[in-house]
């Protein structure tokens, strides 16, 4: 086993071309995103910040008293749900977005979702680079702790991975996980901490907080960037291995039933 | 595996399940949905094994719906065989096609790049060979145009252009030259293939064009409704193929 991961770090490397490969197909995919519009990458920047505004007026009517700099308090949950969001509906998508590749060129399949995820990666960047951007011009430059916020991008980029591997796989036998999934984001978004304070939600009802993957990224990056709080390491530890699961999950599910979802399509 | 061989089929067949679309009041849909009446098995490919050996070319004949197609999905690892059969593939491979293989919203350099890079190539190799793929696609004047304003033999051209310089170790061609070059172009594709045979490449070509197949096929399969009719050099197979249709015609010709 340690020699297959051996193998795997060493695919890796820059004799072999793999990671110039999953970069070239995540730029292009950034590109074409943006191509059919006149304003392209323009939208990038745009298109978060306006639905935060329109979130913060609507919500500071009930939680500004609660929440100082309520706005800064949405903008860093939501850059991390948006990114979980693109990536996992762009995953239960990739195999038939890139059939042409996937179906004529013998390469490892799992690139394109590395792609994927890399390519959200890159819209996420942005969004993180306009916030503390923000954040230092109204005088809340983050603190030195701001170094621990790398270890919640992994974090999330492994759990993003791991489920879109798990959407793909169920793709195969339903049809409508599509659907299914957008109702189920829907859910998450109101379930996961962007808008209220954890306390109290969490408080009456704990599973959520653990049932979760997603919400203790939020809450400690949030902690990290704008309070200059030491995460919560226990729930760091727990994300972590709640993500690597679900990524074995996915490895596993993927590697038996991808014949069968690329012949489906 | 023996060294040598690089695509080995060992009792392979394929069925497909289709279900068909009911024409019908909303009862009748809901009863055949329920009860599976309008499913129906195609059998494209009956228990075929093969060894194909590096270097060689080989061609793949036999009428339409005989499951040539099939067979070059199924070497690809786009099909699984039926449970039972196994097929395997050693090395790099490109499969051409008359689909696309390319993104329509890309440019011709993009899409060089992506697939090359995709095949394996890094960017600096491919650096360094792009003015040759585009000089042999004759794509010189659409190298920054998007490729759904290319003609299919403009696509079909640079496709071939990418699979010959990215050195993929075996080329599948599914139906693949119909029509596609002058004259010109034509003989140049055939000094490639006997450059790619010297230089150890496998060809497996999928073709209508027996003149093509006469030339260069060292081994020609024959395919018959699922059936793999025989195996053997170029000269037997397109004999029987031609006693085939033969055959077929009469029958058409009695009733």
């Amino acid at each position: 086993m340690a020699a297959g991961l051996a193998a795997k770090i060493y695919s890796f490397l820059p004799e072999n071309n793999r990671f110039e490969r999953i970069w070239l197909l995540a730029m292009t995919d950034f590109k074409v995103r943006y191509n059919a519009s006149m304003l392209g990458m323009f939208w990038a920047f745009v298109y978060p910040l306006v639905r935060i505004l329109i979130y913060y007026v609507v919500f500071s009517f009930f939680f500004s008293k609660e929440i100082p700099n309520y706005g800064f308090y949405i903008f860093s949950g939501i850059i991390l749900w948006m990114y979980f969001q693109e990536s996992t509906k762009k995953g239960l998508n990739v195999i038939k977005s890139k059939r042409y590749l996937l179906e004529n060129i013998s390469f490892n399949k799992l690139d394109v979702y590395y792609a994927s995820i890399l390519t959200s990666q890159i819209g996420f960047f942005v969004n993180l680079f306009v916030l503390i951007v923000l954040l230092t011009l109204f005088g809340l430059t983050p603190s030195w702790r701001i170094i621990y916020y790398p270890l919640f991008i992994l974090n999330l980029m492994i759990l993003s991975l791991g489920v879109s591997l798990i959407l793909s796989t169920v793709k195969v036998y339903l049809k409508d996980i599509t659907q299914l999934w957008d109702l189920v984001l829907l859910l998450m978004f109101w379930i996961n901490p962007i808008f209220f304070a954890k306390q109290k939600i969490f408080n009456m009802f704990p599973a959520l907080l653990y049932a979760n993957p997603l919400a203790g990224i939020i809450i400690n990056s949030r902690d990290v960037l704008m309070y200059g709080k030491e995460p919560d390491w226990f729930l760091v530890g727990y994300n972590f291995v709640y993500a690597f699961a679900l990524l074995g999950v996915g490895l596993l599910l993927f590697n038996k039933f991808y014949y069968k979802a690329i012949e489906k399509v | 595996m023996d060294e040598d061989v690089v695509i080995k089929f060992e009792n392979v067949s394929k069925t497909f399940k289709i279900r068909d679309k009911v024409n019908g009041s909303l009862p009748h849909k809901l009863w055949s949905f329920v009860s599976g009446q309008n499913v129906r098995k195609i059998e494209a490919l009956k228990n075929v094994s093969l060894e194909i050996k590096k270097g060689e070319f080989v061609g793949i004949v036999g009428a339409n719906g005989s499951g040539k197609s099939t067979m070059i999905h199924l070497m690809t690892g786009g099909y699984k065989p039926d449970p039972g059969g196994k097929s395997s593939i050693k090395g790099s491979f490109i499969r051409l096609s008359l689909g696309l293989g390319f993104n329509g919203q890309l440019t011709a350099k993009e899409n060089v790049y992506l697939n090359g890079s995709v095949m394996g190539l890094k960017i600096s190799e491919i650096n360094e060979k792009f003015d040759d793929i585009i000089e042999f696609a004759e794509l010189k004047k659409f190298v920054n145009t998007k490729i759904k304003y290319f003609s299919r033999g403009m696509r079909a051209r640079l496709a071939f252009a990418v699979a010959v310089h990215a050195e993929a170790d075996i080329i599948l061609m599914d139906e693949f030259f119909g029509g596609v070059g002058d004259e010109r172009f034509k003989k140049r594709s055939e000094e490639i293939f006997a450059k790619a045979i010297v230089s150890g490449r496998t060809i497996v070509h999928v073709s209508h064009n027996l003149s093509t197949i006469k030339e260069y096929a060292d081994r020609v399969i024959l395919l018959h409704e699922g059936d793999c009719r025989g195996i053997g050099t170029t000269d037997e197979i397109l004999d029987l193929y031609k006693r085939t249709i033969k055959v077929d015609r009469l029958s058409i010709e009695e009733d």
